[in-house]
């Protein structure tokens, strides 16, 4: 983002404000030497017993701290760091959206169910500590608390993993081997070829000979490519990164398998692999500006925004937002209902039925695909299920 | 004759094939730039709260500066206008003058020293937000989400929680836990039905509460009266008073603190709600469809989830100007990389979904939905524009 404007526009409220402080310490000091000095005067002045006429000194002094005028001293100074301040806040103005609140709709959600919603966020991120101390802050029931445990034991896996320790890994795997079947993973294959080759990087050959009997052999009918491999690198073994199999130490290989363990984790709980929360926020961090755009433009129809069934507005969203199906017909430019399905034409063209039915005269006489030269014959569409 | 050809040969075969490879990569650069800016543009309540309070600050420190040295001047103009001060008694009056002077020292340096610390503040503020890279952009984001939680934690007053969170992450200069110091000492007063420190923020801050016309002082003075009275017992009005007036401090205590946290926000340039709220909500519209509330919704839809249904449910759906087909196997997008087909039963399911299956399945599909069972070879694409 471009920002040397408004870094140049606090530049100079900080260099400002650097000078009417220097200038303060200025007044001070000459204020400070003045007094300090009379102060002398009188004191010495009392020592040596003669008496100096304290009453023209202090009109001295008066007169002095008059000339120095401090208070009009500082005036200029701050008046230019005043000026500073009250531009700053202007050029930021300027380059941001002022009130990102203009496209809020007046309803109050339910503190309770956000604060569900935040607390069993913090546990899925990791975050147990500042989860626990948001559930005893806000005294919410603890229905959060059961995502608590089931996380607790991912970063526990997730953290040995860090460490090298595929212990807890296996352990999991194991364990829930049966439900991991069905998802068609290789995730157990995965940990202990890891595991493997771990022992051939430390240079125990007999050990690794006895792992892969134990632990790979199982695979084999299966992964015959990939074992055979694994053997190939114990050839190596303790020198594994001279070797042609080095990619296997790559620790991008940690990462993967770690990331997919914490796909299927979050999959076999039932929960999604990124934190519904953040999903939200992003989708609406990405959303915001255009409905702003659109206030801004249309700014007499704030009332109707409170109670609009749509969005007036398309939001474009990455491929990763999107979870279903939705039709728009090009015809129309109305979306898909139940009533209202996609059909398919004889060409391969897809349009919305009532769109089909308008340019058929209600069935009665074929016409021209709007995308291309075919001629249709409403008889021959059909709906289609996405 | 070489020399022309060469040309024309270099020029013309990369043409075509570098040309929609961009294009086919997901969305190009310039538009990711776009709504990195876009999204940036938002965040003018992460620059504005710590510059007011820099400026609130700077403010503050000058008039002690005005206020004492004037008090210092005066004192010398006093002692030279005395018709009987002993040289004495001047010696101790100047002497006092000094070390007010001394004191006024003190609170220069710490004064300066607040004031750069903020200033480094509002500077870290601006660099972050320099740094955001559509490169390592998911970082960045969470430290967003974290910023916004944050936010709310403060408004919500769950400080504890602000703190902690603030802490774990290491984003302390990105928050703002020090302004709400200020708002928690009134807020937990008043709950306390003590409106001393609400009086005196407003006279702290009175000429921007006068500015935009609030009306705040007079209700906290409104409401002092109604505790004053319900502390009398003599007259019958006060009686009256007690019986009818009374029974609204409770409730008006309330309203107090949301009028208070309204004006508290107003002065620093924040929204009224929490950006967390703010955000939710544009969010959940964006990504709500009629599809959300169905029960095979995807765990990866925030909308499968209770929570996130009931908060969306006042709210808009999304609107989608070109269609976005999503593979009902693999939940992948349906474009021209990887397009629909039809079985015959009308059950529409992406080439790559298909594909793997009859691979698997010796040339036979099966519809996931319908248990329909049908041959690779009758399946017909659909041009989805």
């Amino acid at each position: 983002m471009e920002l040397t404007a408004i870094k140049d526009a606090f530049d100079r409220v900080t260099k400002k404000q650097k000078l009417s402080n220097s200038k303060v310490q200025e007044v001070f000091d000459l204020i400070d030497k003045e007094i300090k000095q009379t102060l002398q005067k009188l004191q010495s002045s009392n020592d040596r017993e003669s008496r100096i006429d304290c009453k023209s000194v202090l009109a001295d002094l008066k007169a002095k701290l008059k000339d120095i005028a401090p208070l009009s001293q500082l005036e200029s100074t701050q008046k230019e760091l005043n000026l500073a301040l009250s531009k700053y806040p202007k050029i930021v103005e300027k380059s941001f959206v002022p009130d990102i609140s203009k496209a809020y709709r007046n309803i109050d959600f339910d503190t309770h169910t956000v604060n569900e919603i935040i607390g069993s966020h913090f546990y899925r991120q990791g975050l147990f500590e500042v989860g626990d101390c948001f559930t005893s802050e806000t005294g919410e029931s603890v229905s959060a608390l059961a995502m608590k445990s089931q996380f607790q034991e991912l970063f526990g896996i997730v953290d040995a993993m860090k460490h090298r320790n595929l212990e807890p890994a296996l352990n999991w795997a194991m364990f829930n081997s049966d439900k991991l079947k069905p998802n068609g993973s290789d995730l157990l294959l995965k940990l202990h070829r890891l595991q493997f080759v771990e022992i051939v990087q430390k240079g125990n050959r007999d050990r690794a000979l006895q792992y892969s009997k134990a632990c790979l052999a199982p695979f084999a009918s299966n992964h015959m490519v990939e074992i055979q491999k694994l053997m190939g690198a114990l050839l190596w073994t303790g020198r594994l990164e001279h070797s042609p199999y080095s990619h296997l130490l790559s620790p991008a290989n940690w990462d993967t398998v770690t990331g997919e363990l914490t796909r299927l984790f979050c999959n076999i709980l039932g929960q999604s692999y990124k934190s519904p929360l953040s999903v939200t926020m992003e989708a609406g961090i990405r959303g915001l500006p255009p409905l702003l755009k659109f206030m801004n433009v249309m700014a007499g129809k704030r009332l109707e925004w409170q109670s609009m069934k749509q969005l007036p507005v398309p939001v474009e969203l990455d491929r990763e937002f999107h979870f279903h199906s939705i039709f728009v017909c090009p015809v129309s430019k109305e979306q898909s209902t139940e009533e209202n399905p996609p059909m398919l034409m004889s060409c391969g063209h897809v349009l919305c039925k009532q769109s089909i039915t308008k340019m058929s005269k209600n069935g009665t006489k074929s016409f021209k695909c709007p995308y291309c030269p075919s001629d249709v014959n409403s008889a021959q569409c059909r709906p289609l299920v996405f | 004759m070489e020399m022309d050809s060469l040309p024309n040969g270099t020029a013309a075969s990369p043409g075509p094939t570098l040309g929609p490879a961009p294009t086919a990569a997901g969305p190009p650069p310039s538009s990711k730039l776009s709504h990195l800016a876009n999204s940036l543009k938002l965040e003018h309540q992460f620059l504005r709260v710590p510059f007011e309070y820099y400026k609130k600050t700077i403010r503050a420190n000058h008039r002690v500066v005005e206020k004492e040295i004037s008090a210092v001047i005066n004192g010398v103009s006093e002692a030279a206008d005395k018709n009987d001060m002993s040289s004495d008694d001047a010696v101790n009056h100047l002497s006092s003058l000094v070390s007010r002077l001394q004191g006024l020292k003190r609170k220069l340096e710490e004064g300066s020293k607040t004031e750069h610390l903020q200033a480094q503040r509002c500077r870290a503020r601006l660099d972050h937000l320099e740094s955001a890279d559509v490169e390592s952009l998911s970082e960045w984001n969470n430290t967003r989400v974290n910023r916004i939680l944050v936010d709310y934690m403060l408004r919500m007053s769950y400080y504890d929680t602000a703190v902690k969170l603030a802490e774990s992450r290491n984003i302390q200069d990105l928050v703002d836990i020090d302004v709400f110091q200020e708002a928690k000492k009134v807020i937990e007063a008043l709950q306390n039905k003590d409106v001393g420190p609400a009086l005196a923020w407003c006279a702290e801050n009175k000429s921007r509460l006068k500015k935009s016309k609030s009306k705040f002082e007079f209700q906290l003075r409104l409401q002092e009266f109604i505790e004053l009275v319900r502390a009398e017992n003599n007259f019958i009005a006060i009686t009256y008073a007690r019986k009818y007036l009374a029974p609204w401090g409770t409730t008006h205590m309330k309203e107090l603190q949301r009028v208070f946290v309204t004006e508290f926000c107003k002065l620093y340039g924040m929204t009224l709600e929490p950006l967390l709220n703010i955000y939710l909500q544009a969010g959940l519209s964006a990504l709500k469809t009629p599809y959300c509330y169905d029960d095979d919704c995807t765990k990866e839809d925030p909308l499968s989830q209770e929570g996130f249904r009931k908060l969306a449910l006042p709210l808009p759906y999304s609107k989608q100007h070109h269609s976005k087909l999503v593979c009902y196997i693999t939940k992948e997008l349906m474009d021209t990389e990887n397009p629909p087909q039809v079985l015959p039963n009308g059950y529409v399911y992406s080439s790559k979904a298909l594909e793997e299956m009859a691979r698997k399945n010796d040339g036979k599909i099966t519809c996931p939905r319908t248990g329909f069972i049908c041959n690779y070879t009758d399946l017909v694409k659909a041009y989805i524009s």
